[in-house]
């Protein structure tokens, strides 16, 4: 077990900066998911700290050890690959004492520690098959079982689950984590689901274009983004966000999304956002309901007549698609009753909880997170 | 049968005949070795007047070494083969996944020795092999066999593991594994493929090569040698040379058959990705 620690860390492919002076502390035994869209450097990153890719600038220490400079088999840790990379020529039970027999093991304990791994993943009936012969979520857990056997300071996962069907993902998380909690070690862990990150991390790292964004619990997250970007990437659907101007109206600061729409600055932003600056209010499709269908909730509320553009049923909810000054807005309809497209309804808006971000900056108008 | 889907019949023609073509010498040789000399010379393809002897089976082993040469073919040959076959992986390994200083300016000219033809080496690899004394060695075949493959051998390898997954070769470092160990352990038992189908052209190409074991053995001479030994100045010796001949092709089409299922095989992996 232990802390890793990215210091000032750097990557670049020939003249290309792809990670700009990352900053990170993971605690001993944390479940860190970095997650962003594709090609944002999370994955470069994982495979920085695994060794597999060098390091260009800054260091990365796992307990105290600064490992930057050394090659993966010097750094205890495991990694479980997107398509698994499990060996094809060897048995399932090859394959988990591969990387026990590299190290010298005896025999004995390599199958000792290979029967128990095998055990805590249900692999204990597949040992002599050949990972050809293996169901995709079967192949995943002898990925698993092939890092859980060698005991490492951390585990590395990078997006082990994007092979699987909707279904066994779900699975797999809740194993994964079950994992975690039985085995106790860090874990860094990368995805570009939101809904995993969501689901499985201690705390989240958003990336975007090689630059942390924002660390943070998952609730933290979605209840406080620093920024327009982390706003609309985490939580399903994402965020509505609407570019507004400050003003005021009646002596109380206001956001003027357009003549006939015009909104109160949320209750502790008041003495934060200045006079005619560039805002965009941001809202979840949950705090936006058509009156009657709402959650309850503190605070002002403000009562909006819309036109449904489109309508997603989804059993216990549905997602209402309006236009406010021609552009989509999501809401998102509790117990819900049969509508139809372009009917006018009245939503009410829990303004206190709504975001203010600087429209050039996309920075939170509160102090960040 | 539906119309659409009967074969047309002009390449089932074409190939028969192109077939023909080959299969009709070797008819002729095997009937060759079977009859007396003097009803050859009149003619291998005549009927009229055939006598089924044995003779010709006899008298080429007593008369010429060929045992002899047999094993000298199949030492030169094997170990030749054997000898890209362990070399070639290794090469296409290290272009494949190692990054070194001029690895593309290597990779470049190791190709290129491909166009290099053996006529060009035979002055200065003859004074070599007679200065170190290996003149009469079979060596100083199978070190220029095996060199000259090279050139097409890692590049017929490196291609290959061009679809290798790169993250079995990570998940090997992981696991603890060196570049050596990663090679022998993961890579090799994956890459049969490319293995045996250097083996089998290395194989056949030697067993056939006739000028450097001509200029380089004196009398560990191959069976391809010997051929050209056995045909006289004065006696044609038709009959024993058709049996020589057999004897030479007999060992290659065997290697081929046995192995050309490796060719079949396909370069697919399966390291788990759903195919």
């Amino acid at each position: 077990m232990a802390t890793i620690a990215l210091q000032n860390l750097v990557k670049r492919f020939g003249a290309t900066e792809v990670l700009h002076s990352i900053d990170l502390n993971v605690e001993d035994g944390e479940f860190i998911v970095f997650v962003g869209p594709s090609g944002c450097g999370k994955s470069t990153t994982l495979r920085m700290i695994a060794g597999l890719e060098s390091v260009s600038g800054g260091h990365i220490l796992i307990g105290d050890r600064d490992v930057s400079k050394l090659v993966p088999r010097e750094r205890n840790i495991s990694m479980v690959f997107q398509d698994y990379a499990l060996y094809p020529h060897m048995s399932v039970r090859k394959n988990l004492g591969f990387g026990l027999k590299v190290a010298g093991t005896p025999r004995a304990e390599i199958d000792r520690k290979v029967g128990e791994a095998a055990e805590i993943l249900g692999l204990s009936p597949l040992l002599e098959r050949k990972p050809r012969q293996l169901s995709g979520g079967q192949r995943q857990r002898v990925a698993m079982g092939r890092a859980i056997v060698r005991s490492p300071d951390v585990y590395l996962f990078d997006e082990p689950l994007s092979n699987l069907d909707a279904k066994l993902r779900t699975q797999m998380r809740a194993e994964i984590k079950k994992l975690h909690r039985r085995v106790g070690n860090t874990v860094i862990y990368v995805t570009h689901d939101q809904v995993e990150a969501m689901t499985m991390a201690d705390r989240i790292v958003v990336m975007r274009d090689g630059n942390i964004e924002q660390v943070g619990k998952p609730e933290a997250l979605y209840a406080r983004p620093n920024n327009t970007f982390v706003a609309t990437f985490i939580g399903s659907p994402p965020m509505n966000l609407i570019r507004g101007t400050v003003g005021s109206k009646d002596g109380v600061p206001v956001v003027a999304v357009s003549d006939n729409l015009v909104l109160p600055v949320p209750e502790d932003l008041v003495d934060r956002a200045t006079q005619n600056q560039s805002v965009d209010l941001g809202f979840r499709p949950d705090i936006c309901s058509p009156v009657g269908h709402e959650l309850s909730s503190d605070g002002r509320k403000v009562t909006l007549s819309l036109t449904i553009d489109h309508i997603e049923t989804l059993g216990a909810e549905t997602m209402l698609t309006t236009l406010v000054d021609g552009k989509p807005v999501l809401s998102k309809m509790f117990n819900p009753r049969s509508v139809s497209r372009n009917d006018n309804l009245d939503f009410v808006l829990a303004v206190d909880q709504c975001h203010l971000f600087d429209a050039d900056t996309g920075q939170t108008l509160r102090d960040p997170a | 049968m539906n119309e659409i889907y009967r074969p047309p019949l002009w390449p089932f023609l074409v190939i028969g005949f192109v077939s023909l073509i080959w299969i009709i010498p070797l008819f002729g040789i095997v009937a060759i070795s079977l009859r007396p000399e003097s009803e050859t010379l009149q003619g291998w393809w005549r009927i009229d007047e055939f006598t089924l002897t044995f003779d010709a089976w006899r008298k080429v082993w007593i008369n010429y070494p060929l045992w002899d040469a047999f094993v000298n073919s199949v030492l030169i040959a094997g170990l030749s083969a054997l000898g890209s076959v362990l070399l070639a992986p290794m090469g296409g390994y290290c272009y494949q996944f190692l990054n070194f200083p001029g690895r593309r300016l290597t990779f470049l000219l190791l190709v290129n020795a491909f166009v290099i033809p053996n006529q060009v080496l035979i002055i200065p690899l003859f004074t070599l092999w007679r200065e170190v004394g290996l003149i009469d060695n079979i060596f100083s075949v199978i070190i220029p066999f095996v060199a000259l493959s090279m050139a097409w051998a890692v590049f017929l390898v490196k291609n290959y593991l061009t679809d290798f997954p790169r993250s079995l070769i990570e998940a090997a470092q992981i696991d603890g594994c060196g570049h050596i160990r990663t090679f022998f352990s993961v890579v090799l038992p994956n890459a049969l493929t490319p293995m045996a189908a250097v083996g089998i052209l290395q194989f056949m190409w030697t067993w056939n090569s006739l000028l450097l074991p001509m200029l380089f053995l004196r009398e560990n001479i191959p069976l391809p040698v010997l051929l050209t030994k056995i045909k006289g100045t004065y006696e044609p010796n038709w009959d024993q040379v058709a049996v020589a001949t057999i004897i030479t092709t007999i060992v290659p089409l065997a290697v081929f058959l046995y192995f050309q299922k490796y060719f079949a095989a396909g370069a697919s992996n399966q390291s788990g990705q759903k195919g």
